[in-house]
């Protein structure tokens, strides 16, 4: 359950994002533009240090805060912030990013153009601290920054939690927070959009897209919360399995079903729809999609035996 | 009502799981292909768990029930289902015709009815759908007519599960001529399926089963002590069974023994893509499984929780029908497949029921869409 302190936590962050998140500030941030005004008011909040030791928020708060990220499309690389200043024990205003290992480069890095110190998870799920190598400037479908670096050269840092397993739940997070703005967009994008002299929102095939759309998003929330609640827990790897499979499959579904509900507004960039959904697809990519989840976590089952399957599901929580 | 929350069984759970595995392990008549709940009608199985004290188990101990939590029952009908057990004998009256009883019946039906439901000696059969009448259920037309010290009941019943088995119907008939108000003039009526003037003729599915049946009244008397609740509440009625009877574990476990079966052939060497196959199963039951108890949870705490219940019985009805394509696209050439074989046409043979049984799927879509704000 959520405290008070974190209730208060929540509802700045809810305010600050929905305020900071409009549709201008995402376009800028697609051609380049790093959303300095907004990153100020993260920093001034003391949102980058809320995964620190001691900030006296838990990873469950800091989850809950991607998860408005997601909701807002927040154009900034909040989870790489947070976690690797939690993973560093930084408590700094600069920017530090994450990205992955690959030889001697660093992949997929969120805005590493911004960033002054660099961390990478290599295969083994280590954390490395990564210094030197030249940049280059790449992007995901979304239009968000993923850097390279070149020839780096890099040093392990130890670090007592999976991080690859906490990188994939940080996309199951913002993945969340957006699958609920799409639900939200098509329920209000239906209830006024008028042909044939009503809304739309009054055919049966429009409700029952969207009932669909909302069973997918119901899943989805209860199957990151449940990643979440089993942080520190043994099953916390196959628990993520879960969630990120679980959104993977869910994310396919409702983005096609929400756009087909917008019509063709909804294909047109003036649009915020595909601010989200293009962010789920590429987030449904990053730390593992849904067949490398799902391998994972069948591999641990046939590992159980057939015999044992039942027993792995009927978990008390 | 996207939100389910978290709920963690009581750690008292886990002696009654280990009891029922036990119980299950001792029994020798378990050899079924599939975890549908519709199909195995045993009644010395359903006296067997009566015994245990597995029947009625949240209802209070005046009638014999035993006050455990939703969760105790939980945790006891998905083992059942897991293991592929025979419930469908004392099913019904279990999961809801009780339920009704302790909500709306008169304190002398409850004496009446509740003991033999948990003994595992008195089953149920529910009467709603009819030849004219399927998701449309307030356009039913079986109508009862006042007569001295009761009503006579006359029309027919259709897809009533079990009732050449079981010894009685609550049936939702019609006492006052329709109105404006098409739900208004319902009533629920306890028939005995074994009085005169109740016939009852099997109906052969296409899996080869007849455990369905159509049941016709012809002036079947039924005391006025058998009306539960008020005559004329019996919209409400129907519709307060629902969340109990959409959102159990029968509603995305009926295809669970394919599972089985299918990680049985690919465990021991899995290629990614039987595994990546294993594992999407599970995401989805552990998924599925987590909202249904969730929704289990708001039971527990006197909520209605229609719309969540659809929600589970919707995404939970169209998995039970994706399992066993997943299975059988990723099933290796090797091994004996005589088990998943059996396991798997039994259970696609089954599946066109599960999107139609307790509310189909567009129905269900429609509750979901109500739910939104959309209509």
């Amino acid at each position: 359950m959520v405290g008070h302190t974190q209730q208060l936590v929540l509802d700045s962050a809810e305010k600050i994002f929905a305020n900071g998140c409009n549709k201008s500030v995402l376009d800028a941030a697609e051609v380049g533009q790093f959303p300095e005004a907004l990153w100020a008011l993260v920093r001034e909040n003391g949102f980058h240090l809320l995964a620190l030791p001691g900030s006296g928020a838990e990873l469950e708060d800091v989850f809950a805060v991607l998860k408005i990220a997601g909701r807002y499309a927040l154009p900034l690389p909040l989870a790489e912030v947070l976690l690797a200043n939690r993973w560093l024990n930084h408590d700094g205003d600069e920017l530090i990013s994450i990205g992955l290992m690959r030889d001697s480069q660093v992949v997929e890095v969120p805005w590493g153009r911004q960033a002054s110190r660099c961390v990478a998870v290599n295969a083994q799920n280590e954390l490395m601290e990564v210094t030197g190598g030249d940049l280059r400037r790449r992007s995901n479908l979304a239009g968000e920054p993923r850097d390279v670096l070149i020839e780096v050269q890099s040093s392990i840092v130890h670090v007592e939690e999976p991080v690859f397993e906490l990188m994939a739940l940080s996309r199951v997070a913002l993945s969340a927070g957006a699958l609920q703005r799409v639900l939200e967009l098509g329920l209000q994008y239906a209830t006024e959009r008028e042909q044939f002299g009503r809304t739309i929102s009054k055919f049966q095939a429009i409700q029952h897209t969207l009932a669909v759309v909302a069973a997918e998003v119901a899943a989805v929330l209860r199957s990151a919360d449940a990643a979440v609640e089993a942080i520190g827990d043994a099953r916390f790897a196959m628990e993520v399995a879960t969630a990120k499979a679980r959104t993977g499959e869910a994310v396919g579904i409702v983005a096609e079903a929400v756009h087909q509900v917008h019509g063709a507004m909804g294909f047109t960039y003036e649009h915020e729809l595909h601010h989200f959904t293009r962010r789920l697809w590429a987030w449904r990519e990053e730390y593992g999609n849904e067949v490398y989840w799902q391998a994972r976590l069948g591999r641990h089952i046939c590992a159980l035996g057939a015999d044992n399957v039942w027993d792995f599901l009927a978990t008390r929580a | 009502m996207l939100q389910f929350d978290r709920v963690s069984l009581p750690d008292t759970t886990d002696q009654l799981r280990r009891e029922v595995r036990v119980f299950l392990s001792e029994c020798d008549d378990l050899g079924r292909a599939n975890s549908d709940f519709t199909t195995g009608h045993n009644a010395e199985f359903s006296r067997q768990l009566g015994a245990k004290g597995w029947i009625g188990m949240t209802w209070p101990k005046a009638y014999g029930g035993a006050e455990r939590s939703f969760f105790e029952r939980y945790v006891v009908t998905e083992e059942l289902l897991a293991a592929g057990a025979p419930v469908s004998a004392h099913w019904v009256a279990d999961r809801q015709s009780g339920p009704l009883l302790l909500t709306y019946g008169s304190e002398a039906q409850r004496q009446k009815y509740l003991p033999g439901i948990v003994k595992g000696e008195s089953f149920f059969s529910i009467g709603m759908s009819e030849p004219n009448t399927g998701s449309d259920l307030a356009s039913v037309r079986t109508t009862a007519k006042r007569v001295a010290g009761g009503w006579l009941v006359s029309g027919t019943k259709l897809w009533t599960t079990g009732a050449h088995l079981n010894h009685y119907i609550i049936s939702l008939v019609r006492t006052e001529p329709p109105s404006e108000n098409r739900h208004a003039g319902l009533s629920q009526l306890i028939v005995d399926l074994k009085s005169e003037r109740v016939a009852v003729r099997p109906i052969k599915n296409m899996a080869g089963g007849e455990d369905f049946n159509e049941v016709v009244f012809d002036g079947a008397f039924v005391a006025d002590d058998d009306v539960v609740g008020e005559p004329g509440n019996g919209w409400e009625q129907v519709t307060s069974e629902l969340g109990y009877e959409r959102s159990g574990p029968e509603r995305f476990l009926s295809a669970f023994r394919v599972y089985v079966e299918f990680v049985r052939l690919v465990a021991t060497d899995p290629s990614v893509h039987e595994a990546a196959a294993v594992g999407r199963i599970a995401a989805h039951l552990k998924t599925l499984r987590r909202m249904s108890m969730s929704v289990a949870g708001m039971l527990e705490n006197r909520k209605t929780p229609n719309v969540e219940a659809a929600l589970v019985k919707e995404l939970g009805n169209n998995f039970e029908k994706l399992l066993p394509e997943i299975a059988r696209l990723a099933l290796p050439l090797s091994g004996d497949r005589t088990r998943f074989q059996e396991a798997y046409q039994d259970t696609l043979l089954l599946s066109p029921s599960f999107t139609l049984r307790g509310g189909t799927r567009e129905i269900l879509r429609g509750v979901i869409a109500r739910g939104l704000g959309l209509r």
